[in-house]
């Protein structure tokens, strides 16, 4: 009897799974068979009027990007009226750890965006889907841009965009100090000299911030002084001298010349809200903070951008996203398509026109740049020119906590140049050799 | 005759009872104990999440033997620890004896105490970033008052644990009052009564009748108390910005955890931490469970 009712039990059990996974598949599976059932029907047919409505999910991470991305989303849906699709943002910290789970039970969403710091996992695992050459013209992008996404000769995601790293700074601060605003004339000696004289610690004013930003903050400077992150053969550039000056020069804002905040407090206060908060005379971040900026109403009329101060050479950091589209969607050829749109010139103007970000097509920037005309948002495409491709490896995530927990420390005055780096260096080099 | 129809009586009823429990044990099945075991799977690879975890045999835990930083975490979560749960228990059990007593407006007082609970943690930890942040901070501006410099609360790695204790002691306090107080009200009069003919002053009888009649309740809040603490992760990953530099002297092992887990994306490592986290519990309950028989009085 006993056997005979945990026998009962376990079926009853097995049929509450399956209950309960079905209504899962019901949802996405209920336009699936009867899409292959036309699928059937249409290689006999291949003029098929009414389609099936299909609903793909797009999940993306930045809710400022989201009406535009509903926009591409409609004009994609305006010439394929039976594929609606959805757009859904998860904010940056969480959206990765949702990926991750939603790749590993096999129900990614249909589109999303990808990152070069993700890419490489996502594109060794399969788990996206190739871009091939009848999909779009790489051609009208840039090569950059393209090699970032490129894993053994193959293209993962449609480009999107592309961002690069300026000057941010405070008018109101360097009117009141009468300096005149940086330019392309600056070099390094010049953006201490300013920042010296704009900081005024008693009433907590401070010239030029240096958080600790690897993109944002000390990455330009190393290749503005001919250093590198990772060497041409693959190591770490951390031993080379040229990096570690770069690297010490921007800490030396804090501890030498004094002229930007500890580690500590921008831990603390967040370096964009100690630039909003009018604390920060320039600080260096990307072409992503504009919007949120230009409509923040403190800070919106009281600043403005300028190019990156020139070193050895002038150097900036690039980098960009993709659409991405996943490889065991249940719509392929649905997914096919719409990259196949996102990746047209009208896909990227209705982008650009939405002010998100720098569409990547070709001579499409201008529709993002026209977006602010108070402002001097030419330079971020101008750096274009000589920016250097965000530095990454499929080991990144691996190296990246040692690069940060090592520079932080160095950061603070903690740990020595000659421990740090040459520590750093060999870390790295261990994590990179495994690859 | 008779004996069948008993035993199809209590067939039925043990079919039902499953039948009614099926949900959650079905939940605990699919969302507990299979994700128990695959961590302890998981511990024995190398896996970034997606791809088929290779086996790696006890390579992780050779690692985290000799891997200072895991250690210094199980340290920093002791520490923390320490500071919070037993001022937290004692606080409670203070609160809550003075509460038991008949004051003009009691119920009022529960409400303020109980409050805190009511609230979820992330509100919590984001009202204490601000009162503890250094530069605006109300707090430090109440000590400037005073003449106190400066207290980095958040940012200064010997303030951070004790910091985050105290976000803990406030925060936990209401609910643990709540339940001893339901124990205290548990006590007879009788004895309190008989104490009085005695005369037993109010120290005796808090140590001879109150104490002893409210372990039962003490133990429970004390090992609730101790498991939160030793799994410490929220107010952390909340209230501590990641680029903060004094995250890598005090994390906790949990918060250790989420970093190889999530951050840095080594699965296989990231299981051995947390099994290690699960041991040290398991020790800590374990300790307790022996400890009662000396303390704890059930009626």
């Amino acid at each position: 009897m006993k056997r005979l009712l945990s026998l009962m039990l376990v079926v009853l059990m097995i049929m509450a799974l399956v209950v309960g996974c079905s209504n899962d598949a019901d949802q996405k599976g209920e336009a699936t068979g009867k899409v292959d059932t036309k699928q059937d029907e249409s290689k006999e047919d291949t003029k098929e009027e009414a389609k099936d409505p299909v609903e793909l999910t797009f999940s993306i991470w930045d809710n400022n990007q989201k009406e535009g991305m509903e926009a591409v989303a409609a004009a994609f849906t305006e010439q394929n009226p039976h594929v609606t699709v959805k757009v859904e943002v998860t904010p940056w910290n969480e959206y990765w750890t949702k990926l991750e789970a939603s790749a590993v039970g096999n129900s990614m969403p249909d589109i999303f965006w990808m990152h070069t710091n993700e890419f490489f996992k996502y594109a060794t695992n399969k788990k996206l889907m190739p871009i091939e050459d009848d999909m779009i013209d790489q051609s009208k992008f840039s090569q950059g841009l393209v090699d970032l996404f490129t894993y053994e000769g193959t293209l993962y995601g449609v480009p999107k965009d592309f961002d690069t790293i300026a000057i941010f700074y405070n008018k109101e601060l360097f009117d009141a100090a009468g300096e005149a605003y940086p330019d392309d004339t600056w070099d390094w000696d010049k953006l201490v000299e300013v920042a010296q004289a704009l900081t005024d610690v008693e009433n907590g004013i401070y010239g030029l911030g240096a958080p600790y930003q690897s993109q944002n903050g000390f990455y330009p400077f190393i290749y503005q002084n001919g250093g590198t992150v990772i060497t041409e053969d693959g190591k770490s550039g951390y031993a080379l001298p040229e990096t570690q000056e770069a690297v010490q020069f921007y800490f030396d804002m804090i501890h030498k010349y004094k002229v930007s905040p500890t580690l500590e407090y921008f831990a603390e206060n967040g370096t964009n809200d100690t630039f909003t908060s009018g604390k920060l005379a320039m600080f260096i971040t990307g072409s992503w903070k504009m919007k949120s900026f230009s409509q923040n109403e403190i800070i919106a009329d009281k600043f403005d951008v300028a190019v990156l101060a020139k070193g050895k050479e002038r150097a900036s950091i690039s980098n960009g996203l993709t659409f991405s589209g996943a490889n065991d969607t249940e719509h392929p050829e649905e997914v096919r398509a719409f990259l196949e749109f996102a990746a047209t010139e009208e896909a990227h103007i209705i982008q650009g026109k939405s002010g998100a970000a720098i569409p990547a097509y070709e001579n499409t920037q201008s529709y993002w740049v026209e977006l602010f005309p108070d402002y001097n948002v030419n330079v971020f495409v101008e750096m274009l020119d000589y920016s250097v491709p965000f530095p990454t490896t499929p080991s990144k995530p691996k190296w990246g906590e040692v690069e940060s927990s090592t520079l932080k420390a160095f950061g603070t005055g903690e740990l020595a140049a000659e421990d740090a780096f040459p520590y750093l260096a060999e870390e790295m080099d261990k994590i990179l050799e495994k690859e | 005759m008779r004996v069948k129809s008993v035993n199809k009586q209590k067939a039925s009823n043990y079919f039902w009872g499953y039948v009614m429990s099926a949900p959650s044990i079905i939940g605990l099945m699919i969302l507990n104990i299979i994700p128990f075991f695959y961590t302890i799977y998981l511990s024995f690879t190398e896996s970034d999440g997606l791809s088929a975890p290779t086996f790696v045999g006890v390579e992780n835990f050779t690692r985290l033997a000799s891997d200072s930083e895991v250690w210094l975490s199980v340290m920093n979560t002791l520490y923390y620890t320490v500071l919070s749960v037993p001022l937290g228990v004692f606080l409670s059990l203070l609160f809550a004896v003075f509460l038991n007593n008949k004051i003009k407006g009691v119920s009022i007082y529960r409400t303020i105490y109980f409050l805190p609970m009511v609230v979820a943690p992330a509100a919590i930890a984001m009202v204490w970033k601000w009162i503890l942040n250094s530069q605006y901070g109300i707090l430090n501006f109440l000590l400037s008052k005073l003449g106190i410099d400066n207290i980095g609360w958040l940012i200064n790695s010997k303030m951070i644990i004790p910091s985050l204790a105290m976000v803990t002691i406030w925060s936990t306090l209401g609910y643990n009052l709540i339940l001893i107080l339901a124990g205290l009200k548990n006590i007879p009069e009788t004895y309190y009564e008989a104490a009085d003919i005695d005369g037993a002053n109010g120290v005796r009888k808090f140590f001879h009748i109150t104490i002893p009649l409210v372990s039962p309740m003490l133990f429970f809040v004390l090992i609730t108390s101790l498991m939160a603490a030793l799994k410490q992760f929220d107010y952390y990953y909340i209230m501590l910005d990641p680029s903060n530099p004094a995250i890598d002297k005090t994390q906790t092992i949990l918060y250790l955890f989420y970093e190889y887990a999530f951050t840095i994306n080594e699965k296989g490592y990231a299981s051995a931490i947390v099994l290690l986290a699960f041991v040290i519990i398991m020790v800590f309950t374990a300790l307790q469970f022996w400890m009662q028989k000396k303390w704890v009085h059930y009626e």
